[in-house]
């Protein structure tokens, strides 16, 4: 049922704000070739443990976050703006 | 067509709800300006409240990271609008939402209590203390919220769902009516 | 009838008494009662039918495990099935039913099944209902559905509310027993913001029936001063009638809060039912212990009790079990019940203690048997006597009660819920908590404390270092001395007793009993969770609270192994049945989902319009006038009023977006497949976005106001997403860019007018002049109107075909305007039109919507390949719409189609064939996205994606409604239906 989910900005909100895209990768450049760009639309890694994944708090701040999950026990150790993750080498 | 007079349709009206625990009433449909910053830009907030605001309580708040509501119960003209958004150039880009975000207060001594049943968010006053903002849901509607009193907070919402908000909190008020 | 009122004792309230029915029976009892209390005081043992066999059945506990007093509690709308009487508080008038029997409680002819069990045994469905398998869906499945399930729901209508709620706190503690009430005070003194649940009507927990005294206080006193300072605390509150029943991530908890299932009219402006979802930093479980059943021969016959169960009723209800009582023992703690029963004067027969060493230093008058046995309780409706086995030696002993326990279990369901497995604890023959727990602490009996001293310590600790460890300054709270206390040390288990002879029940609600779950071990289903599903145990709406551990001990002994090896089912929510009413919430009827009112919604209902709901949108779908008797008469006049002379429809749902920044242009050119970069100031231009996979993900018309301003629109039914998509590009994709973005849908509202009169009509009303010279096709800008009385946006766009105009407006003057528009145009023959005849004007024009952008299809598909950019460095989509199979020319393509005989019709969803060629998938040829009849072709026309579609315009093809096996012979064509050269768009 009820879950909640660390924003940055906002603090702790229930999961219900918040629209989940999948795993945060980088989108490749320009001129990136076809392999690169089948990898990015459809290719994804199932695993056990930690995963970065692209949230956005549409019913709050609408900022997306970087938000990092266990995919086995849901329990989130981190939550940043993508901006500051991109920066950080975190996502894309 | 000069000589028609253009009249303007008010989304809740003069709506109220009073009761000795619980009040919900409209507020004017006055004007609220998006202000939308630089992202990893300066906080406008003082800025805001002096050059806009007028340094009127609760007239700036915060909207988003970067971004500013600028609130008042007066309506504005066009070129009073435009002044405002001039007076923002460069700092920020301004958008008129005065008449797509409507606001009512609902204050009283259970007006935590009430706002529980929609929020998620801690509305106490320790996690939530007076001139805070936050945009949240309430049930299904995402709604901006400000806490203006001990015992009273305004919410502003899209114009489209006003009314149906305002029917879901005359709802959760009614256990205190 | 052998149990009876005493006449004093108990903590009910004897001046206010309470009549109510058991099957029609007139009962009374008192405030304080619960309905098993009264049940009981009125001499009612027999309460109810076992599921499968049928069996007589009592009142086994006092608390949220009961397995077998299940009533249907109400009528009309407010019945609710399977309520626990030991959980349902006394109300006046309470009407109760007994349930799973016919005709009636005492006499059942379903009880034949008790000598039809040897073919009822576990795995039973598995091994009779196995074939011929048609008889399944006729036979098998309405039997077993008949048969199945205790009580049956109403399908009155509900009156009563519900809500749900949510609640924060620093400590959230479960359980207002010695332990929780102990923490409370700790936690809360320490000014910790604290929240306490109890499942029960009154806090207290086994306090309320507790004889040892607290620093010289009655147990029950301490309750009493304990609550009113919690009460006195301005963060600490108490909620009764509220259980927990489920742990969640994020610690948060799930509470049912039963608000006024206690009383008999229930006020409508309150819930009767409310969940809280309550967040907190830590989770304290003071949930105590269940006590184990002892599995003999007729351990289910009315009379025989758990025996904290029988303490309970008698010191807190003042009830006694019967005239001559027995106690089954594996601890200590039955020797606390007999000094209590025979304090209240019961005839206490004798104490059968398992242990043959046991030194307890008993001093009361009853016979104690030690390492002794009970091997059968006999008896039909009502207990009559037990056969007891002690060395070689057995006697027949003449009682009508009996009080069982065979140790105590930690209540660990909540901190099992996130995945937790248990672990077993030889030291004290019990599954205690797993090891991580994550937010969640245990005290108390929960945490393997034994003694009430013990608890109230304990709890007093685990409070203070909470509040501590969160930063809150401790305080410390000394309980007081206890006296009278008999610490029950864990005994060894009793799983397997010798002797047995009749049913020994494991599972009562489920009548599982002990040969199944060995005839599961012999059958290969001996692992916990294969043997619960072939035997059904644990499987009933108590969740095997009272069987789960005696399985578990009997599964060990049966494979030879110990209980650690065995190990538990899988903990889920819900603790305990939550009803549906519940977990629906407010979110009922007006108050489902929200609505959103367009500001023209008011000027659509004056003119009369029909609303359809449009994902949460209210929108118009036509305007009949008194004349027309079907609605395709008023879409058909709509449309042709529009082509002839003008008309008025409400498009302020579309989604708009205003684009701001010096970025904003290279933003759009990135977000868009067409180019944007040099569109001038003051002109729109239609726009394909497209998703990376390359398909047309949705499109609109975005307008230059300023360099660095763009005004968006999107469709109706991907206004959210596209601005979420906008977000995500512009927040994840190009921070660099220096762009920002409002959603500006509910500012404006905004007309389209539409027909060759359109523009005499807005030159009324605008004050700049819009001739076609200076306002030409695709123009966009800020225009004055009514003499400079307002301020409008003025697109020169059109949806239909038509010469046609947008123009919006601030959306508390949209009515207004609205009313300006029809009079100005009423000499020209305006009229309203809805999203109905929008969509055959839309479809005569070939104009695509979401019916063709559905997710499948890439802009060459449409006929718009040649808008997206082939000069860009990159756009969204742009690496992959160029792929193979999306340039294929086999692909499925847009055309028009319409019947060969006028009068015939044809559906959307229906597929297209090659003249002649069978139904099959492979001579699939496409599809009917959209189809509508056109008044100005005169026959019912359609949009399709076609296999080569464009190359096959005149091909008579066959259009194949698969459901109403409908065969249409039609014709394929240019999808422009009117006006194939655009003329009318330019004048």
């Amino acid at each position: 049922m009820a879950s909640l989910v660390p924003c940055p900005h906002c603090g702790m909100r229930p999961k219900e704000e918040f629209t989940i895209k999948g795993a945060a990768i980088a989108r490749p450049g320009s001129h990136a070739d076809a392999n690169e760009w089948m990898d990015y639309v459809y290719l994804r890694n199932n695993p056990l443990g930690t995963y970065d994944e692209y949230w956005h708090h549409t019913s709050g701040c609408r900022r997306w976050l970087v938000v990092t999950r266990d995919t086995g026990t849901h329990e989130i150790s981190a939550s940043c703006d993508v901006t500051v993750a991109v920066k950080t080498g975190v996502a894309a | 067509m000069s000589e028609y007079r253009v009249t303007r349709r008010s989304a809740l009206g003069s709506n109220a709800l009073r009761s000795e625990r619980i009040c919900i009433s409209a507020l004017p449909e006055g004007h609220v300006i998006q202000v939308m910053g630089k992202e990893g830009g300066p906080d406008l907030g003082a800025f805001l409240s002096e050059k806009i605001g007028g340094g009127a309580k609760f007239a700036v708040r915060i909207a988003a990271p970067f971004q500013w509501y600028v609130v008042g119960d007066r309506a504005l003209s066009p070129e009073e609008t435009d002044t405002m958004l001039d007076t923002l150039h460069p700092h920020a880009a301004g958008v008129d939402q005065s008449h797509g975000r409507v606001r009512f207060q609902v204050e009283g001594a259970m007006v935590e209590r009430l706002l529980a049943k929609g929020t998620g968010t801690d509305v106490s006053v320790e996690a939530f203390p007076v001139g805070h903002s936050t945009m949240t849901l309430i049930g299904h509607i995402a709604a901006h919220v400000t806490r203006v009193g001990e015992h009273a907070f305004e919410i502003m919402v899209l114009r489209g769902f006003a009314e149906s908000l305002w029917d879901d909190c005359a709802r959760m008020a009614q256990e205190f009516t | 009838m052998t149990s009876y009122r005493l006449d004093e004792r108990g903590l009910i309230d004897r001046h206010t008494k309470l009549p109510f029915t058991f099957d029609g029976k007139h009962m009374t009892g008192f405030s304080g009662d619960s309905l098993a209390s009264a049940l009981l005081a009125n001499g009612q043992q027999l309460v109810g039918r076992s599921f499968k066999y049928h069996r007589p059945r009592g009142i086994l506990t006092a608390g949220a495990a009961e397995p077998n007093a299940l009533f249907t509690v109400g009528r009309g709308g407010r019945t609710e099935p399977n309520t626990r009487a030991t959980m349902q508080e006394l109300y006046r008038d309470l009407e109760a039913k007994s349930q799973n029997r016919w005709p009636s409680l005492e006499f059942d002819i379903g009880s034949l099944n008790s000598i039809l069990s040897p073919f009822l045994s576990a795995g039973f469905y598995y091994k009779t209902f196995m074939w011929p398998s048609a008889l399944w869906e006729k036979l098998y499945e309405p039997l077993i559905r008949r048969a199945a399930g205790l009580g049956t729901a109403s399908y009155e209508r509900d009156p009563d509310a519900y809500e749900k709620c949510w609640a924060h706190c620093d400590l959230l503690i479960i359980g207002a027993g010695p332990a929780g009430l102990a923490a409370a005070l700790a936690a809360g003194r320490a000014k910790a913001r604290v929240i306490v649940v109890d499942e029960h009507a009154a806090a207290g927990g086994t306090l309320l029936w507790e004889t040892a005294t607290i620093g010289g206080n009655l147990a029950a006193d301490f309750v009493t001063q304990t609550l009113e300072e919690l009460r006195s605390l301005r963060n600490v509150r108490v909620m009764t009638r509220a259980t927990a029943f489920g742990s969640y991530d994020g610690n948060v908890f799930g509470v049912l809060e039963r608000v006024q299932k206690h009383v008999p009219e229930p006020v409508s402006q309150k819930p009767v039912e409310r969940i809280w979802r309550i967040a907190t930093k830590v989770a304290l479980l003071a949930t105590g212990t269940e006590e184990r059943p002892l599995v003999f021969g007729g351990n289910d016959v009315p009379g025989v009790m758990m025996a904290t169960a029988m303490r309970a009723y008698l010191n807190r209800y003042g009830v006694a079990p019967g005239r001559r009582t027995a106690i089954f023992t594996t601890n200590d703690s039955g020797y606390v019940l007999a000094r209590d029963l025979e304090s209240a004067g019961v005839n206490l027969v004798a104490i059968i203690d398992s242990r043959a060493g046991s030194t307890f230093p008993y001093g009361g008058k009853a016979r104690v048997l030690r390492g002794a046995v009970v091997t059968d309780a006999r008896g039909g409706r009502l207990l009559s006597s037990i056969d007891v086995s002690f060395g070689r030696r057995s006697e027949n002993l003449k009682v009508d009660s009996l009080a069982m326990t065979g140790g105590f279990s930690p209540i660990i369901h909540l901190a099992c819920h996130r995945g937790g497995k248990p672990r077993w604890s030889d030291e004290r023959s019990a599954f205690l908590a797993p090891e991580t727990t994550r937010g969640i602490m245990l005290a108390g009996a929960a945490d393997a404390t034994d003694g009430l001293a013990g608890c109230l310590a304990n709890g007093a600790a685990r409070g203070a270092a909470i509040a501590q460890e969160l930063g809150f300054r401790p305080f410390p709270f000394e309980p007081g001395i206890v006296e009278g206390d008999v610490p029950a040390a864990p005994a060894r288990p009793l799983w397997s007793i010798p002797g047995v002879k009749g049913k020994a029940f494991v599972d009562f609600q489920n009548d599982v009993h002990r040969k199944d779950i060995t005839l599961a071990v012999k059958e290969g289903y001996g692992h916990v969770e294969h043997a619960k599903r072939y035997t059904t145990n644990g499987m009933a709406t108590d969740q095997g609270k009272l069987s789960n551990i005696n399985a578990v001990g009997l599964l060990a002994d049966a494979r030879g192994v110990a209980p650690a090896a065995v190990g538990t089912t899988t903990f889920r929510p819900f603790y305990t049945p939550v009803s549906f009413g519940a977990l629906t919430g407010a979110h009922t009827e007006g108050h489902f989902q929200p609505i959103r009112k367009s500001p023209l919604h008011e000027w659509a209902k004056k003119n009369g319009a029909v609303f359809v709901e449009a994902g949460l949108w209210y929108r118009s779908s036509w305007f009949p006038r008194r004349d027309e008797a079907t609605w395709r008469q008023s879409v058909d006049r709509e449309v042709r009023n529009v082509r002839a002379n003008v008309g008025l429809c409400d498009v302020s749902m579309l989604g708009k977006i205003e684009i701001c920044g010096k970025d904003a242009a290279e933003f759009l050119n990135r977000v868009y497949a067409n180019a944007f970069l040099k569109l001038p100031v003051g002109k729109a231009r239609y726009g394909l976005m497209l998703r990376e996979d390359g398909m047309i993900y949705d499109d609109g018309t975005t307008s230059r106001l300023d360099d660095g301003r763009f005004f968006m629109t999107t469709t109706t039914a991907y206004a959210a997403g596209v601005m979420n998509h906008l977000e995500f590009c512009s927040q994840a994709l190009w921070p660099e860019l220096d762009v920002r973005l409002a959603s500006v849908t509910d500012q404006w509202a905004q007309m389209a007018i539409a027909g060759p009169k359109s523009r005499t009509i807005v030159q009324k009303i605008v004050d700049e002049e819009i001739s076609n010279g200076s306002f030409p096709f695709l123009g966009a800008k800020e225009v004055s109107l009514f003499g400079g009385q307002l301020r409008g946006r003025l697109f020169r766009i059109s949806f239909s075909g038509e010469l046609a105009y947008e123009l919006a407006v601030p959306a508390g003057y949209g009515e207004s305007v609205a009313d300006a528009l029809m009079e100005a145009g009423s000499e020209h023959g305006i009229q309203p039109y809805g999203v109905e005849a929008l969509s055959v004007l839309r479809i005569e024009k070939g104009h695509v919507t979401h019916n063709e952008i559905n997710g499948t299809v890439v802009p060459a598909d449409l006929g718009m390949g040649k808008m997206v950019s082939a000069t860009k460095q990159d756009f969204v989509g742009k690496a992959m719409v160029s792929r193979e199979g999306l340039v294929s020319p086999d692909r499925l393509r847009l055309v028009g189609v319409k019947p060969v005989d006028p009068r015939a019709s044809f559906r959307s969803g229906s597929h297209i064939l090659t003249k002649g060629a069978a139904e099959t998938l492979e001579n699939d040829q496409g599809y009917v996205t959209s189809s509508a009849f056109s008044p100005h072709v005169g026959s019912t026309i359609g949009l399709a994606l076609v296999r080569r579609g464009p190359e096959r315009y005149g091909e008579e093809v066959v259009v194949w409604n698969g459901l109403s096996k409908e065969f249409t012979p039609a014709r394929l064509c240019d999808p422009l239906f009117v006006d194939p050269e655009n003329e009318k768009l330019h004048v």
